[in-house]
């Protein structure tokens, strides 16, 4: 159908990896709001990308929410 | 200088080639994988926590063991605690968008949020449909609907502008200046259900355009609603352009399925998102390619509304991939949504469904517009149609009787046939026609 190259290269998968790992800090350690509204957004867009390729699937946003986490631990232990 | 020239780029038929053309096996390894995660996640809802085994080991496990989730289960849920319920395994107040069904007398509407994750999610699958059907970044694509609470095409509108189209708002617009855009615009992508794009067809005709000559439309959406080829043709033939179907639920996120441009009724299930089962209405089995059965969605994707085996009452034929030609290895459902088993109604032992009649009837040049009325009359079930004639200068006594025959033929009842006012009877924007059943209540 298409002679155009479509996979990714090894070295392409690797840097989307990295990055998503580097967004993905980010979007729970900054605290200024419009720096991590940009991170937070970003790291939802790269994830898209990373689960198309069947690379990535991470449920994440749970762990921005602190009652949550809280809750979870109490019902953990 | 800035070229005014579209843009070109060799074309790429998939908008993720990896997991669109997947081996099946590593795709069913690609799908268990995203299932066990969200069934991890799932711990987190009371409402999953109840209903979900804590050690599912494989999908086959999960197709046994978990049960089906029907409507009134959602909106028990959602009853308990307003306004998403007890279903939510991600705090809402992290949502970033709300959508909800449009819900009608006796059915409470769906709620629905996302995360920006999950949005991104939604709207990556609908993208996923567009670009399939051919949309590409230099397109102008016009969303025709009312920008309100339903999900669908909102997503549409935002997958739009992921691909790189640019989406041409037309919110609150009537008719008119819907034509008028797309005309001056030379838009070429449009977005709306099957019996709103027949409502845009007859008002061009009244304003004098002729939509194939004066607009650009090449690449049609019309999801939403079950549809007959023949509305199907009589939209194609209007505008000049592809029709394409698609679909998907408020309670999955996004869409489930869209039409291939390879081969006419193949809709691909996007299992890259979704897994479907198609199961016997009654038994609740599985049933083999080539059945009719009820279609059963799980979404594996969504963290903060998630769905495990939801029972959608739309009914299907689903077909094995490589009947498609086009290179994708996702089964497909044969001709889309084929109705719905909360709309079919025996009417004297015969089985009737609104697409039924709505084949026969949209065969007649001289019906503008029509509804389906099931009516008790001296003790006897009676379909009842009640037809808008085209203009005031039809034989209504001539066309009440064609009608009435065509439908005792195709159908095997033959029905009363009343007439409306030009101009009276409802367009729907968002709505299948349904059967308006006077018996009941
Ligand atoms: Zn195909």
């Amino acid at each position: 159908m298409t002679n155009a190259r479509v996979e990714l290269t090894e070295l392409q998968v690797r840097q989307l990896r990295d990055c998503y790992r580097t967004l993905r800090g980010l979007a729970e350690s900054v605290g200024a709001p419009g720096v991590r509204a940009a991170v937070r957004i970003a790291v939802a867009d790269l994830h898209a990308a990373l689960e198309g390729q069947a690379l990535e699937f991470d449920l994440y946003t749970h762990r921005w929410d602190e009652e949550s986490s809280a809750h979870d631990h109490t019902l953990a232990s | 200088m800035v070229s005014l020239e579209p843009i070109s780029t060799v074309d790429v038929p998939y908008w993720h080639p990896r997991t669109e053309t997947m081996p099946r096996d590593e795709l069913a390894a690609w799908q268990w994988e995203k299932l066990r995660r969200s069934l991890a996640l799932a711990r987190n809802s009371p409402f999953w926590r109840e209903r979900l085994p804590a050690d599912i080991s494989s999908l086959e496990d999960y197709f046994a063991r978990v049960p089906l989730l029907y409507r009134k289960d959602i909106m028990a849920a959602q009853g308990v605690a307003p306004p998403y319920g007890t279903m939510p395994s991600t705090n809402p107040g992290l949502g970033s968008h709300h959508h909800q069904t449009s819900g009608t007398s006796g059915h409470p509407p769906v709620r629905s949020f996302d995360t920006t994750r999950d949005w991104t999610w939604c709207v990556d699958a609908y993208a996923t449909a567009l670009y399939g059907m051919g949309v590409r970044e230099h397109h102008r694509g016009m969303v025709a609907f009312g920008y309100g609470l339903f999900a669908g095409f909102w997503l549409m509108h935002y997958a739009l502008e992921r691909i790189g189209a640019t989406p041409v708002p037309s919110g609150g617009m009537d008719s008119r200046a819907r034509i008028r855009l797309l005309v001056d615009l030379r838009v070429e992508v449009l977005g709306l259900t099957p019996s709103y794009a027949l409502r845009l067809i007859e008002t061009a005709r009244e304003m004098g355009v002729d939509l194939k000559r004066d607009a650009n439309v090449k690449i049609i959406m019309a999801g939403g609603e079950p549809r007959t080829d023949l509305t199907t043709d009589i939209i194609a033939e209007a505008f000049g352009a592809r029709v394409h179907n698609a679909a998907g639920t408020t309670e999955l996120g996004t869409v489930n399925m869209f039409e291939c441009p390879e081969k006419r009724n193949a809709c691909h299930i996007i299992e890259s998102i979704v897994i479907e089962e198609v199961l016997d209405p009654v038994t609740k089995q599985p049933v083999g390619y080539g059945e009719q059965g009820v279609r059963v969605s799980t979404g594996i994707g969504r963290e903060g509304l998630q769905l495990f085996r939801h029972w959608t009452e739309d009914l299907v034929v689903k077909r094995p991939w490589h009947e498609c030609g086009c290179g994708r290895t996702w089964d497909y459902l044969d001709r889309g949504i084929l109705g719905r088993t909360d709309d079919l109604r025996k009417i004297r032992g015969v089985s009737v469904t609104p697409t039924m009649v709505e084949e026969v009837v949209r065969k007649f040049d001289d019906v503008a517009e029509y509804q389906t009325i099931l009516r008790r009359v001296r003790g006897l079930d009676t379909i009842v149609v009640r037809v808008e004639p085209a203009s005031s200068q039809v034989d209504n006594e001539v066309l009440g009787a064609r009608i009435g025959t065509a439908i005792k033929n195709e159908i095997g009842i033959r029905p009363d046939v009343e007439f409306a006012e030009p101009g009276t009877l409802p367009r729907f924007e968002l709505k299948a026609a349904r059967f308006h059943d006077e018996r009941e209540g």
